[in-house]
């Protein structure tokens, strides 16, 4: 009888609970992460600004990537966690 | 999502009887795990032989290939080997190129997952290219050979395999390129006027190394006129400065194939490496206004090039930030006077050289991208 062999290889991920929902915005810190890609800046500006109308945040902070195809770096990632109670990110090609 | 990427795998990689009447090719098939070509189908024979020329030890994990993140043991390696067509002594650079294409630096994850048709371009240097019959000669990038097919084909099917970049699942390439089929080549060292690649970057010509660098398939430079550098090396600068591959509006790092009778013409007048390197890089420039259309479609900073450069509509900015991010090889058969410009993907991937390990003989050495404040050098 032949054998068949599966070439995937095991992936080793581990499920990650998302968030807790919150159910207001207003007084929570709001962060902005631009990936840098053509049009990311202006749709996330946009949308950062259509959210400050809409809702009364503690503060609103806007970041920046180095490289859109790169990982963001864990110490900007540290500093958003750090910094902010919602995240809003977008590319925009 | 297709069923290829939500299956679990089993552990050890594995194994299923069939049916005697199975077709095997056609197996392979029906579940995914194919380029489009068909696969040969792993036998347990097979498998060891591989799993021997890569030092034994089945299970050991040689690395995680993005962005499936898949676990690239031995054996997983050796299967897709199989699959691709090897023989066991290509299976040390297919692993030494898997290992230098998960280096962080390269960022496999977004070369894999890009709409861009960059596919990593494999060079390999030093005695083992000739020792397994690699072809740096006659049509070294076509068809014919089979150690460069199924060396390319193998990093494909990892890639695909383990690393999940079926396209239309995790591989969203607008367009793609036969390169994502195979795209592996060894410097024409035997017949080349200079320095291999490799010893200009600081290795022994008896060592044995891979170059990866995510790439655009080779664009034709021709040439049947000069017969100087300056004449020759200006058709190479014409084919690099346009402002539509990614080089131009990315920065980052190309490829220069100098064919056989231009590299012998070059060589002739005393020119070296560095001396080519210098003046294309030095000439082939683009006006920055063309790359931001004049500003037509509103003003254009184009964060993705150096902050150096100048912005003026009327500046001329080089097409990849120093001679340095130019890599330069010999290619190519005796006849004609055709060199290849071969653009990179951008400044989010950083070319990798290393050294080929083998059972027996551990080179440990490689060339890191040195990387300071988001620029890579080799």
């Amino acid at each position: 009888m032949p054998t068949v062999y599966d070439p995937r290889g095991q992936v080793g991920a581990e499920a990650k609970a998302v968030s807790a929902r919150v159910k207001s915005l207003d007084g929570l810190r709001l962060g902005v992460l631009d990936n840098t890609k053509w049009n990311a800046n202006k749709l996330l500006r946009e949308v950062r600004d259509q959210l400050k109308g809409a809702h009364k945040f503690g503060a609103v902070n806007y970041y920046r990537k180095e490289a859109f195809s790169r990982f963001a770096d864990p110490q900007l990632i540290e500093q958003i966690r750090a910094e902010n109670d919602v995240v809003v990110t977008a590319i925009g090609d | 999502m297709s069923a290829r990427l939500a299956d679990k795998p089993q552990s050890p990689a594995t194994l299923t009887p069939v049916d005697d009447a199975t077709d095997l090719v056609e197996w392979y098939y029906e579940h995914g795990y194919s380029d489009g070509l068909p696969v040969v189908p792993p036998t347990e024979a097979k498998i060891d032989a591989m799993v021997a020329a890569l030092g034994g030890d089945p299970e050991h994990l040689e690395t995680r290939v993005p962005p499936r993140w898949g676990g690239l043991t031995r054996r997983v390696l050796a299967i897709n080997l199989v699959m691709a067509g090897c023989k066991p002594e290509y299976a040390p650079i297919v692993r030494a190129a898997m290992l230098a294409l998960c280096e962080p630096a390269f960022n496999l994850n977004g070369v894999q997952a890009t709409t861009h048709m960059a596919s990593p371009l494999l060079v390999v240097n030093g005695p083992l290219a000739k020792e397994v019959g690699m072809n740096g000669g006659c049509n070294a990038f076509g068809s014919g050979n089979r150690a460069n097919a199924t060396i390319g084909r193998a990093i494909r099917l990892v890639m695909l395999n383990v690393g999940g970049a079926w396209p239309g699942d995790l591989d969203k390439s607008t367009l793609g390129s036969p390169a994502k089929y195979t795209y592996a080549v060894c410097e024409n060292e035997a017949q080349s006027p200079f320095a291999p690649y490799h010893v200009e970057k600081g290795f022994k010509a008896e060592d044995s190394t891979v170059f990866v660098i995510a790439a655009e398939p080779i664009h034709s430079v021709v040439n049947h006129v000069a017969n100087d550098p300056q004449g020759i090396l200006d058709s190479m600068v014409s084919a690099m400065s346009t402002f539509a591959h990614n080089n131009a509006v990315m920065a980052g790092h190309c490829t220069v194939v100098i064919g056989l009778e231009h590299a012998i013409t070059i060589a002739k007048h005393g020119w070296k490496r560095a001396d080519i390197r210098n003046y294309l890089w030095s000439n082939a420039k683009i006006r920055f206004g063309d790359i931001a259309f004049d500003h037509r479609y509103g003003k254009v900073y184009n964060r993705n090039l150096p902050v150096w450069y100048k912005r003026d509509l009327e500046s001329r900015i080089p097409i990849v930030p120093s001679a340095d991010n130019i890599h330069l090889f010999v290619m190519g058969g005796e006849a004609g006077r055709f060199s290849a410009f071969i653009p990179g993907w951008g400044s989010m991937s950083s070319p990798v050289l290393r050294e080929i390990d083998r059972p027996g003989v551990k080179g440990s050495a490689k060339r890191e991208p040195i990387c300071v404040d988001g620029t890579c050098y080799l």
